[in-house]
């Protein structure tokens, strides 16, 4: 039998969890709903599941609490989508470092959700990272840059902020979840898809040399990310996590 | 032409006018009135002694042998007159009644009395004099000539006069100043004050009325802050407890069988959603970032902005290379450019970046679209304002992504200004500090 994903849909507004419950149901996924952390605890006591869809604002636990349990016990593999009711980045980032793989704002479409789902599923399963970020780890340093996995922005030696378009994100996040491993431009492809199409059109090789450029790496002689003829590509340095302090 | 006295326009000078003219006829009146008197007891002293010495001295040469008199009359001869053994200058007679009579006169006439026979005669020109014709007893003339002047006053007197009259100056300026100046400073907090800003309380020292002004203007901007906050938690809250009620909608719709009717739901909703971001957003802008101030490589913050569009396929070019290093709160920043661009988008479908180091740090936004009428230029600032021909609501616009980027470009230490191109389109024209003080005040 085919293995069917089970969500765990955690959130205080009955009307939308079983919303969105029944339309993932609807997708081919198998769902379960609670309404706060004390059901999400009971239900994972005896229960594993493929995801967790957790909601910010709660009475009692919020999800951040909630994440950052999660990350701390039996369950810190389990991929945790956000649903955050603000549009702010500050919550964005907290959610990111209490260790959410991915986040959505409300009012969000329900396909929008199944999207991400199905991504970040994809993305922990095809490729298991080699480097766990958790929250006390959120800064990826390797050769003469350190990547910030929250704010998601590069820092220089003197801790000057570089900026990173989403996809450029996004594709460094591979090569540093997976350094020193060859990566063909199919997997790249797939492992960068998470939202939309960003990628409209655009080639995994041009992003790999905007990102050189981003990196200040001579193409012709690159540090860091090195072509590996008819395969794909390398990250040659190796990858190491910083304590969160920026 | 008429020559109009001109009040003068600024208060420090009027106060200092008013002062100044007041103070020096006040002078000028107490100096007339002691000169005035000065002079009445002089002369009345002088005429008395006059009296008393012309009497003495006529007597005197009346009783002389006509031989002896020459030798008397140096010592008979006074400042103002001497005495002639002659029958003086004929000159005109000095009619009491049409002419100015000198008060000597009425001395002379006095000191003489009846005994002998008297006549005056003036004499105009450069020296003014008069002559008194006497007949001696023995008959013959003698003639007294009078020549009246003031007493000479002192010579340092004009010097007096100036240092009280650039000591009335000083002390008018002074006065003035300290009249002046909290009105001044008043002025100049009430231009700067920014509500959205963190306020800056006057001090509340000084002179009784000072001191009540700077307390009132305080509690006002304590009031202005505190209505503003309320009206921004207002609408973050209503904002916020809508995201519940759209996003139920939102899923609920995904239910229904396509059609048009969904079709439309979901427009409806996508712009309510819109709006309530945006609300939410305002709120925010104006509350203030918590955000913190990081050093950003300018260059990459606008690349990677473009790149995003460029990867949602939008038209989004940029042009130019600052070069720069600064100190800014990038997530605002970003929030800036993204609305000045999706403004550029929605009425151009295309966007122009331009950034550009000469005179100061600046950023272009720039489309080909209507532009906007010059007098709405600043409006289109406000929130909720909408241009009503071209930026309606058709368009799609909850009129907040200007006055977001507006609220946080200041926020930012920068400014905000939008004109409009030659050849058509908008330009917005972003100005940012080389350095925005990365410590925040909290």
């Amino acid at each position: 039998m085919e293995h069917v994903d089970h969500i765990l849909i955690v959130d205080d507004d009955r009307e939308i969890r079983e919303l969105v419950g029944n339309y993932l149901k609807k997708n081919g996924l198998r769902t379960t709903v609670v309404a706060d952390g004390r059901q999400m605890r009971s239900f994972l006591e005896a229960n594993t599941v493929d995801l967790i869809v957790l909601d910010i604002m709660m009475p009692g636990d919020d999800g951040l609490q909630l994440c950052r349990e999660l990350r701390l016990g039996k369950h810190k593999a389990t991929p945790v989508l956000m649903l955050t009711a603000r549009n702010d980045e500050t919550d964005r980032i907290i959610g990111l470092e209490m260790g959410a793989d991915d986040y959505l704002t409300k009012p969000f479409a329900a396909r929008e959700l199944l999207a991400r789902i199905n991504a970040v599923l994809r993305r922990t399963r095809m490729l298991p990272p080699n480097l766990v970020v958790t929250e006390s780890g959120r800064l990826l340093a390797f050769g003469r840059w350190q990547l910030d996995t929250s704010a998601r922005h590069l820092l220089d030696q003197d801790g000057t902020l570089v900026a990173l378009s989403g996809a450029e994100y996004r594709l460094l996040r591979v090569f540093l979840d997976h350094p020193q491993r060859v990566l063909s431009r199919d997997q790249l492809l797939n492992l960068t898809q998470g939202r939309e199409a960003d990628l409209f059109d655009r080639s995994i090789d041009l992003l790999v040399s905007r990102l050189r450029q981003r990196l200040l790496d001579d193409a012709r002689e690159p540090a860091y990310i090195k072509t590996v003829r008819s395969e794909g590509y390398v990250f040659s340095l190796p990858v190491e996590i910083l304590g969160a302090s920026a | 032409m008429s020559l109009k006295l001109q009040w003068p326009r600024t208060l420090a000078s009027r106060l200092s006018l008013i002062f100044l003219v007041g103070l020096i006829l006040a002078q000028a009146l107490s100096f007339g009135a002691q000169y005035y008197e000065r002079f009445q007891s002089a002369r009345s002293t002088m005429l008395g002694n006059m009296r008393s010495d012309v009497s003495t001295s006529i007597a005197i040469l009346d009783r002389l042998p006509m031989q002896e008199r020459p030798a008397w009359l140096s010592r008979l001869a006074r400042t103002n007159y001497d005495y002639l053994l002659s029958d003086g200058e004929s000159g005109a007679p000095l009619d009491a009644d049409a002419d100015e009579v000198p008060v000597a006169v009425t001395s002379i006439t006095a000191a003489i009395g009846g005994a002998h026979p008297l006549k005056f005669t003036r004499f105009a020109g450069e020296k003014k004099h008069f002559q008194a014709h006497v007949r001696l007893s023995d008959g013959s003339p003698v003639t007294l000539d009078v020549r009246p002047a003031m007493p000479p006053l002192s010579p340092w007197l004009p010097g007096v006069l100036l240092g009280q009259l650039a000591l009335l100056i000083a002390c008018t300026w002074l006065a003035v100043r300290i009249a002046i100046r909290p009105l001044a400073r008043l002025a100049n907090a009430v231009e700067t004050l920014d509500p959205n800003a963190h306020p800056v309380m006057l001090d509340e020292q000084g002179p009784t009325e000072v001191a009540h002004a700077a307390r009132a203007f305080n509690a006002m901007q304590a009031r202005i802050a505190a209505y503003l906050k309320e009206r921004m938690q207002l609408l973050a809250a209503i904002s916020h407890d809508l995201q519940t009620p759209i996003t139920r909608m939102k899923l609920r719709a995904e239910f229904m069988d396509d059609s048009v009717e969904k079709d439309k739901l979901c427009n409806d909703l996508g712009e309510m959603e819109h709006l309530v971001r945006e609300g939410v957003a305002y709120a925010r802008s104006i509350h203030g970032s918590t955000e913190e101030s990081r050093r950003t490589d300018l260059d990459s913050f606008l690349d990677s902005l473009v790149f995003d569009y460029q990867d949602m396929g939008k038209d989004v070019q940029l042009q130019g290379k600052s070069a720069a290093v600064i100190d800014t709160r990038p997530q605002a920043l970003r929030r800036v450019l993204v609305n000045l661009t999706d403004n550029a988008l929605k009425f151009s479908g295309a966007a122009q970046l331009q950034v550009d180091t000469g005179a100061g740090l600046t950023i272009k936004v720039m489309d080909r679209g209507p532009g906007i009428a010059e007098d709405q230029l600043q409006k289109v600032l406000e929130p909720f304002y909408r241009v009503e021909n071209s930026r309606n609501r058709s368009t799609g616009g909850t009129g907040l992504g200007l006055a977001i980027a507006q609220q946080l470009a200041m926020a930012l230490g920068g400014s905000l200004t939008l004109s409009n191109r030659e050849g058509g389109g908008l330009c917005a024209e972003l100005k940012l500090p080389r350095s925005w003080p990365p410590r925040e005040i909290t």
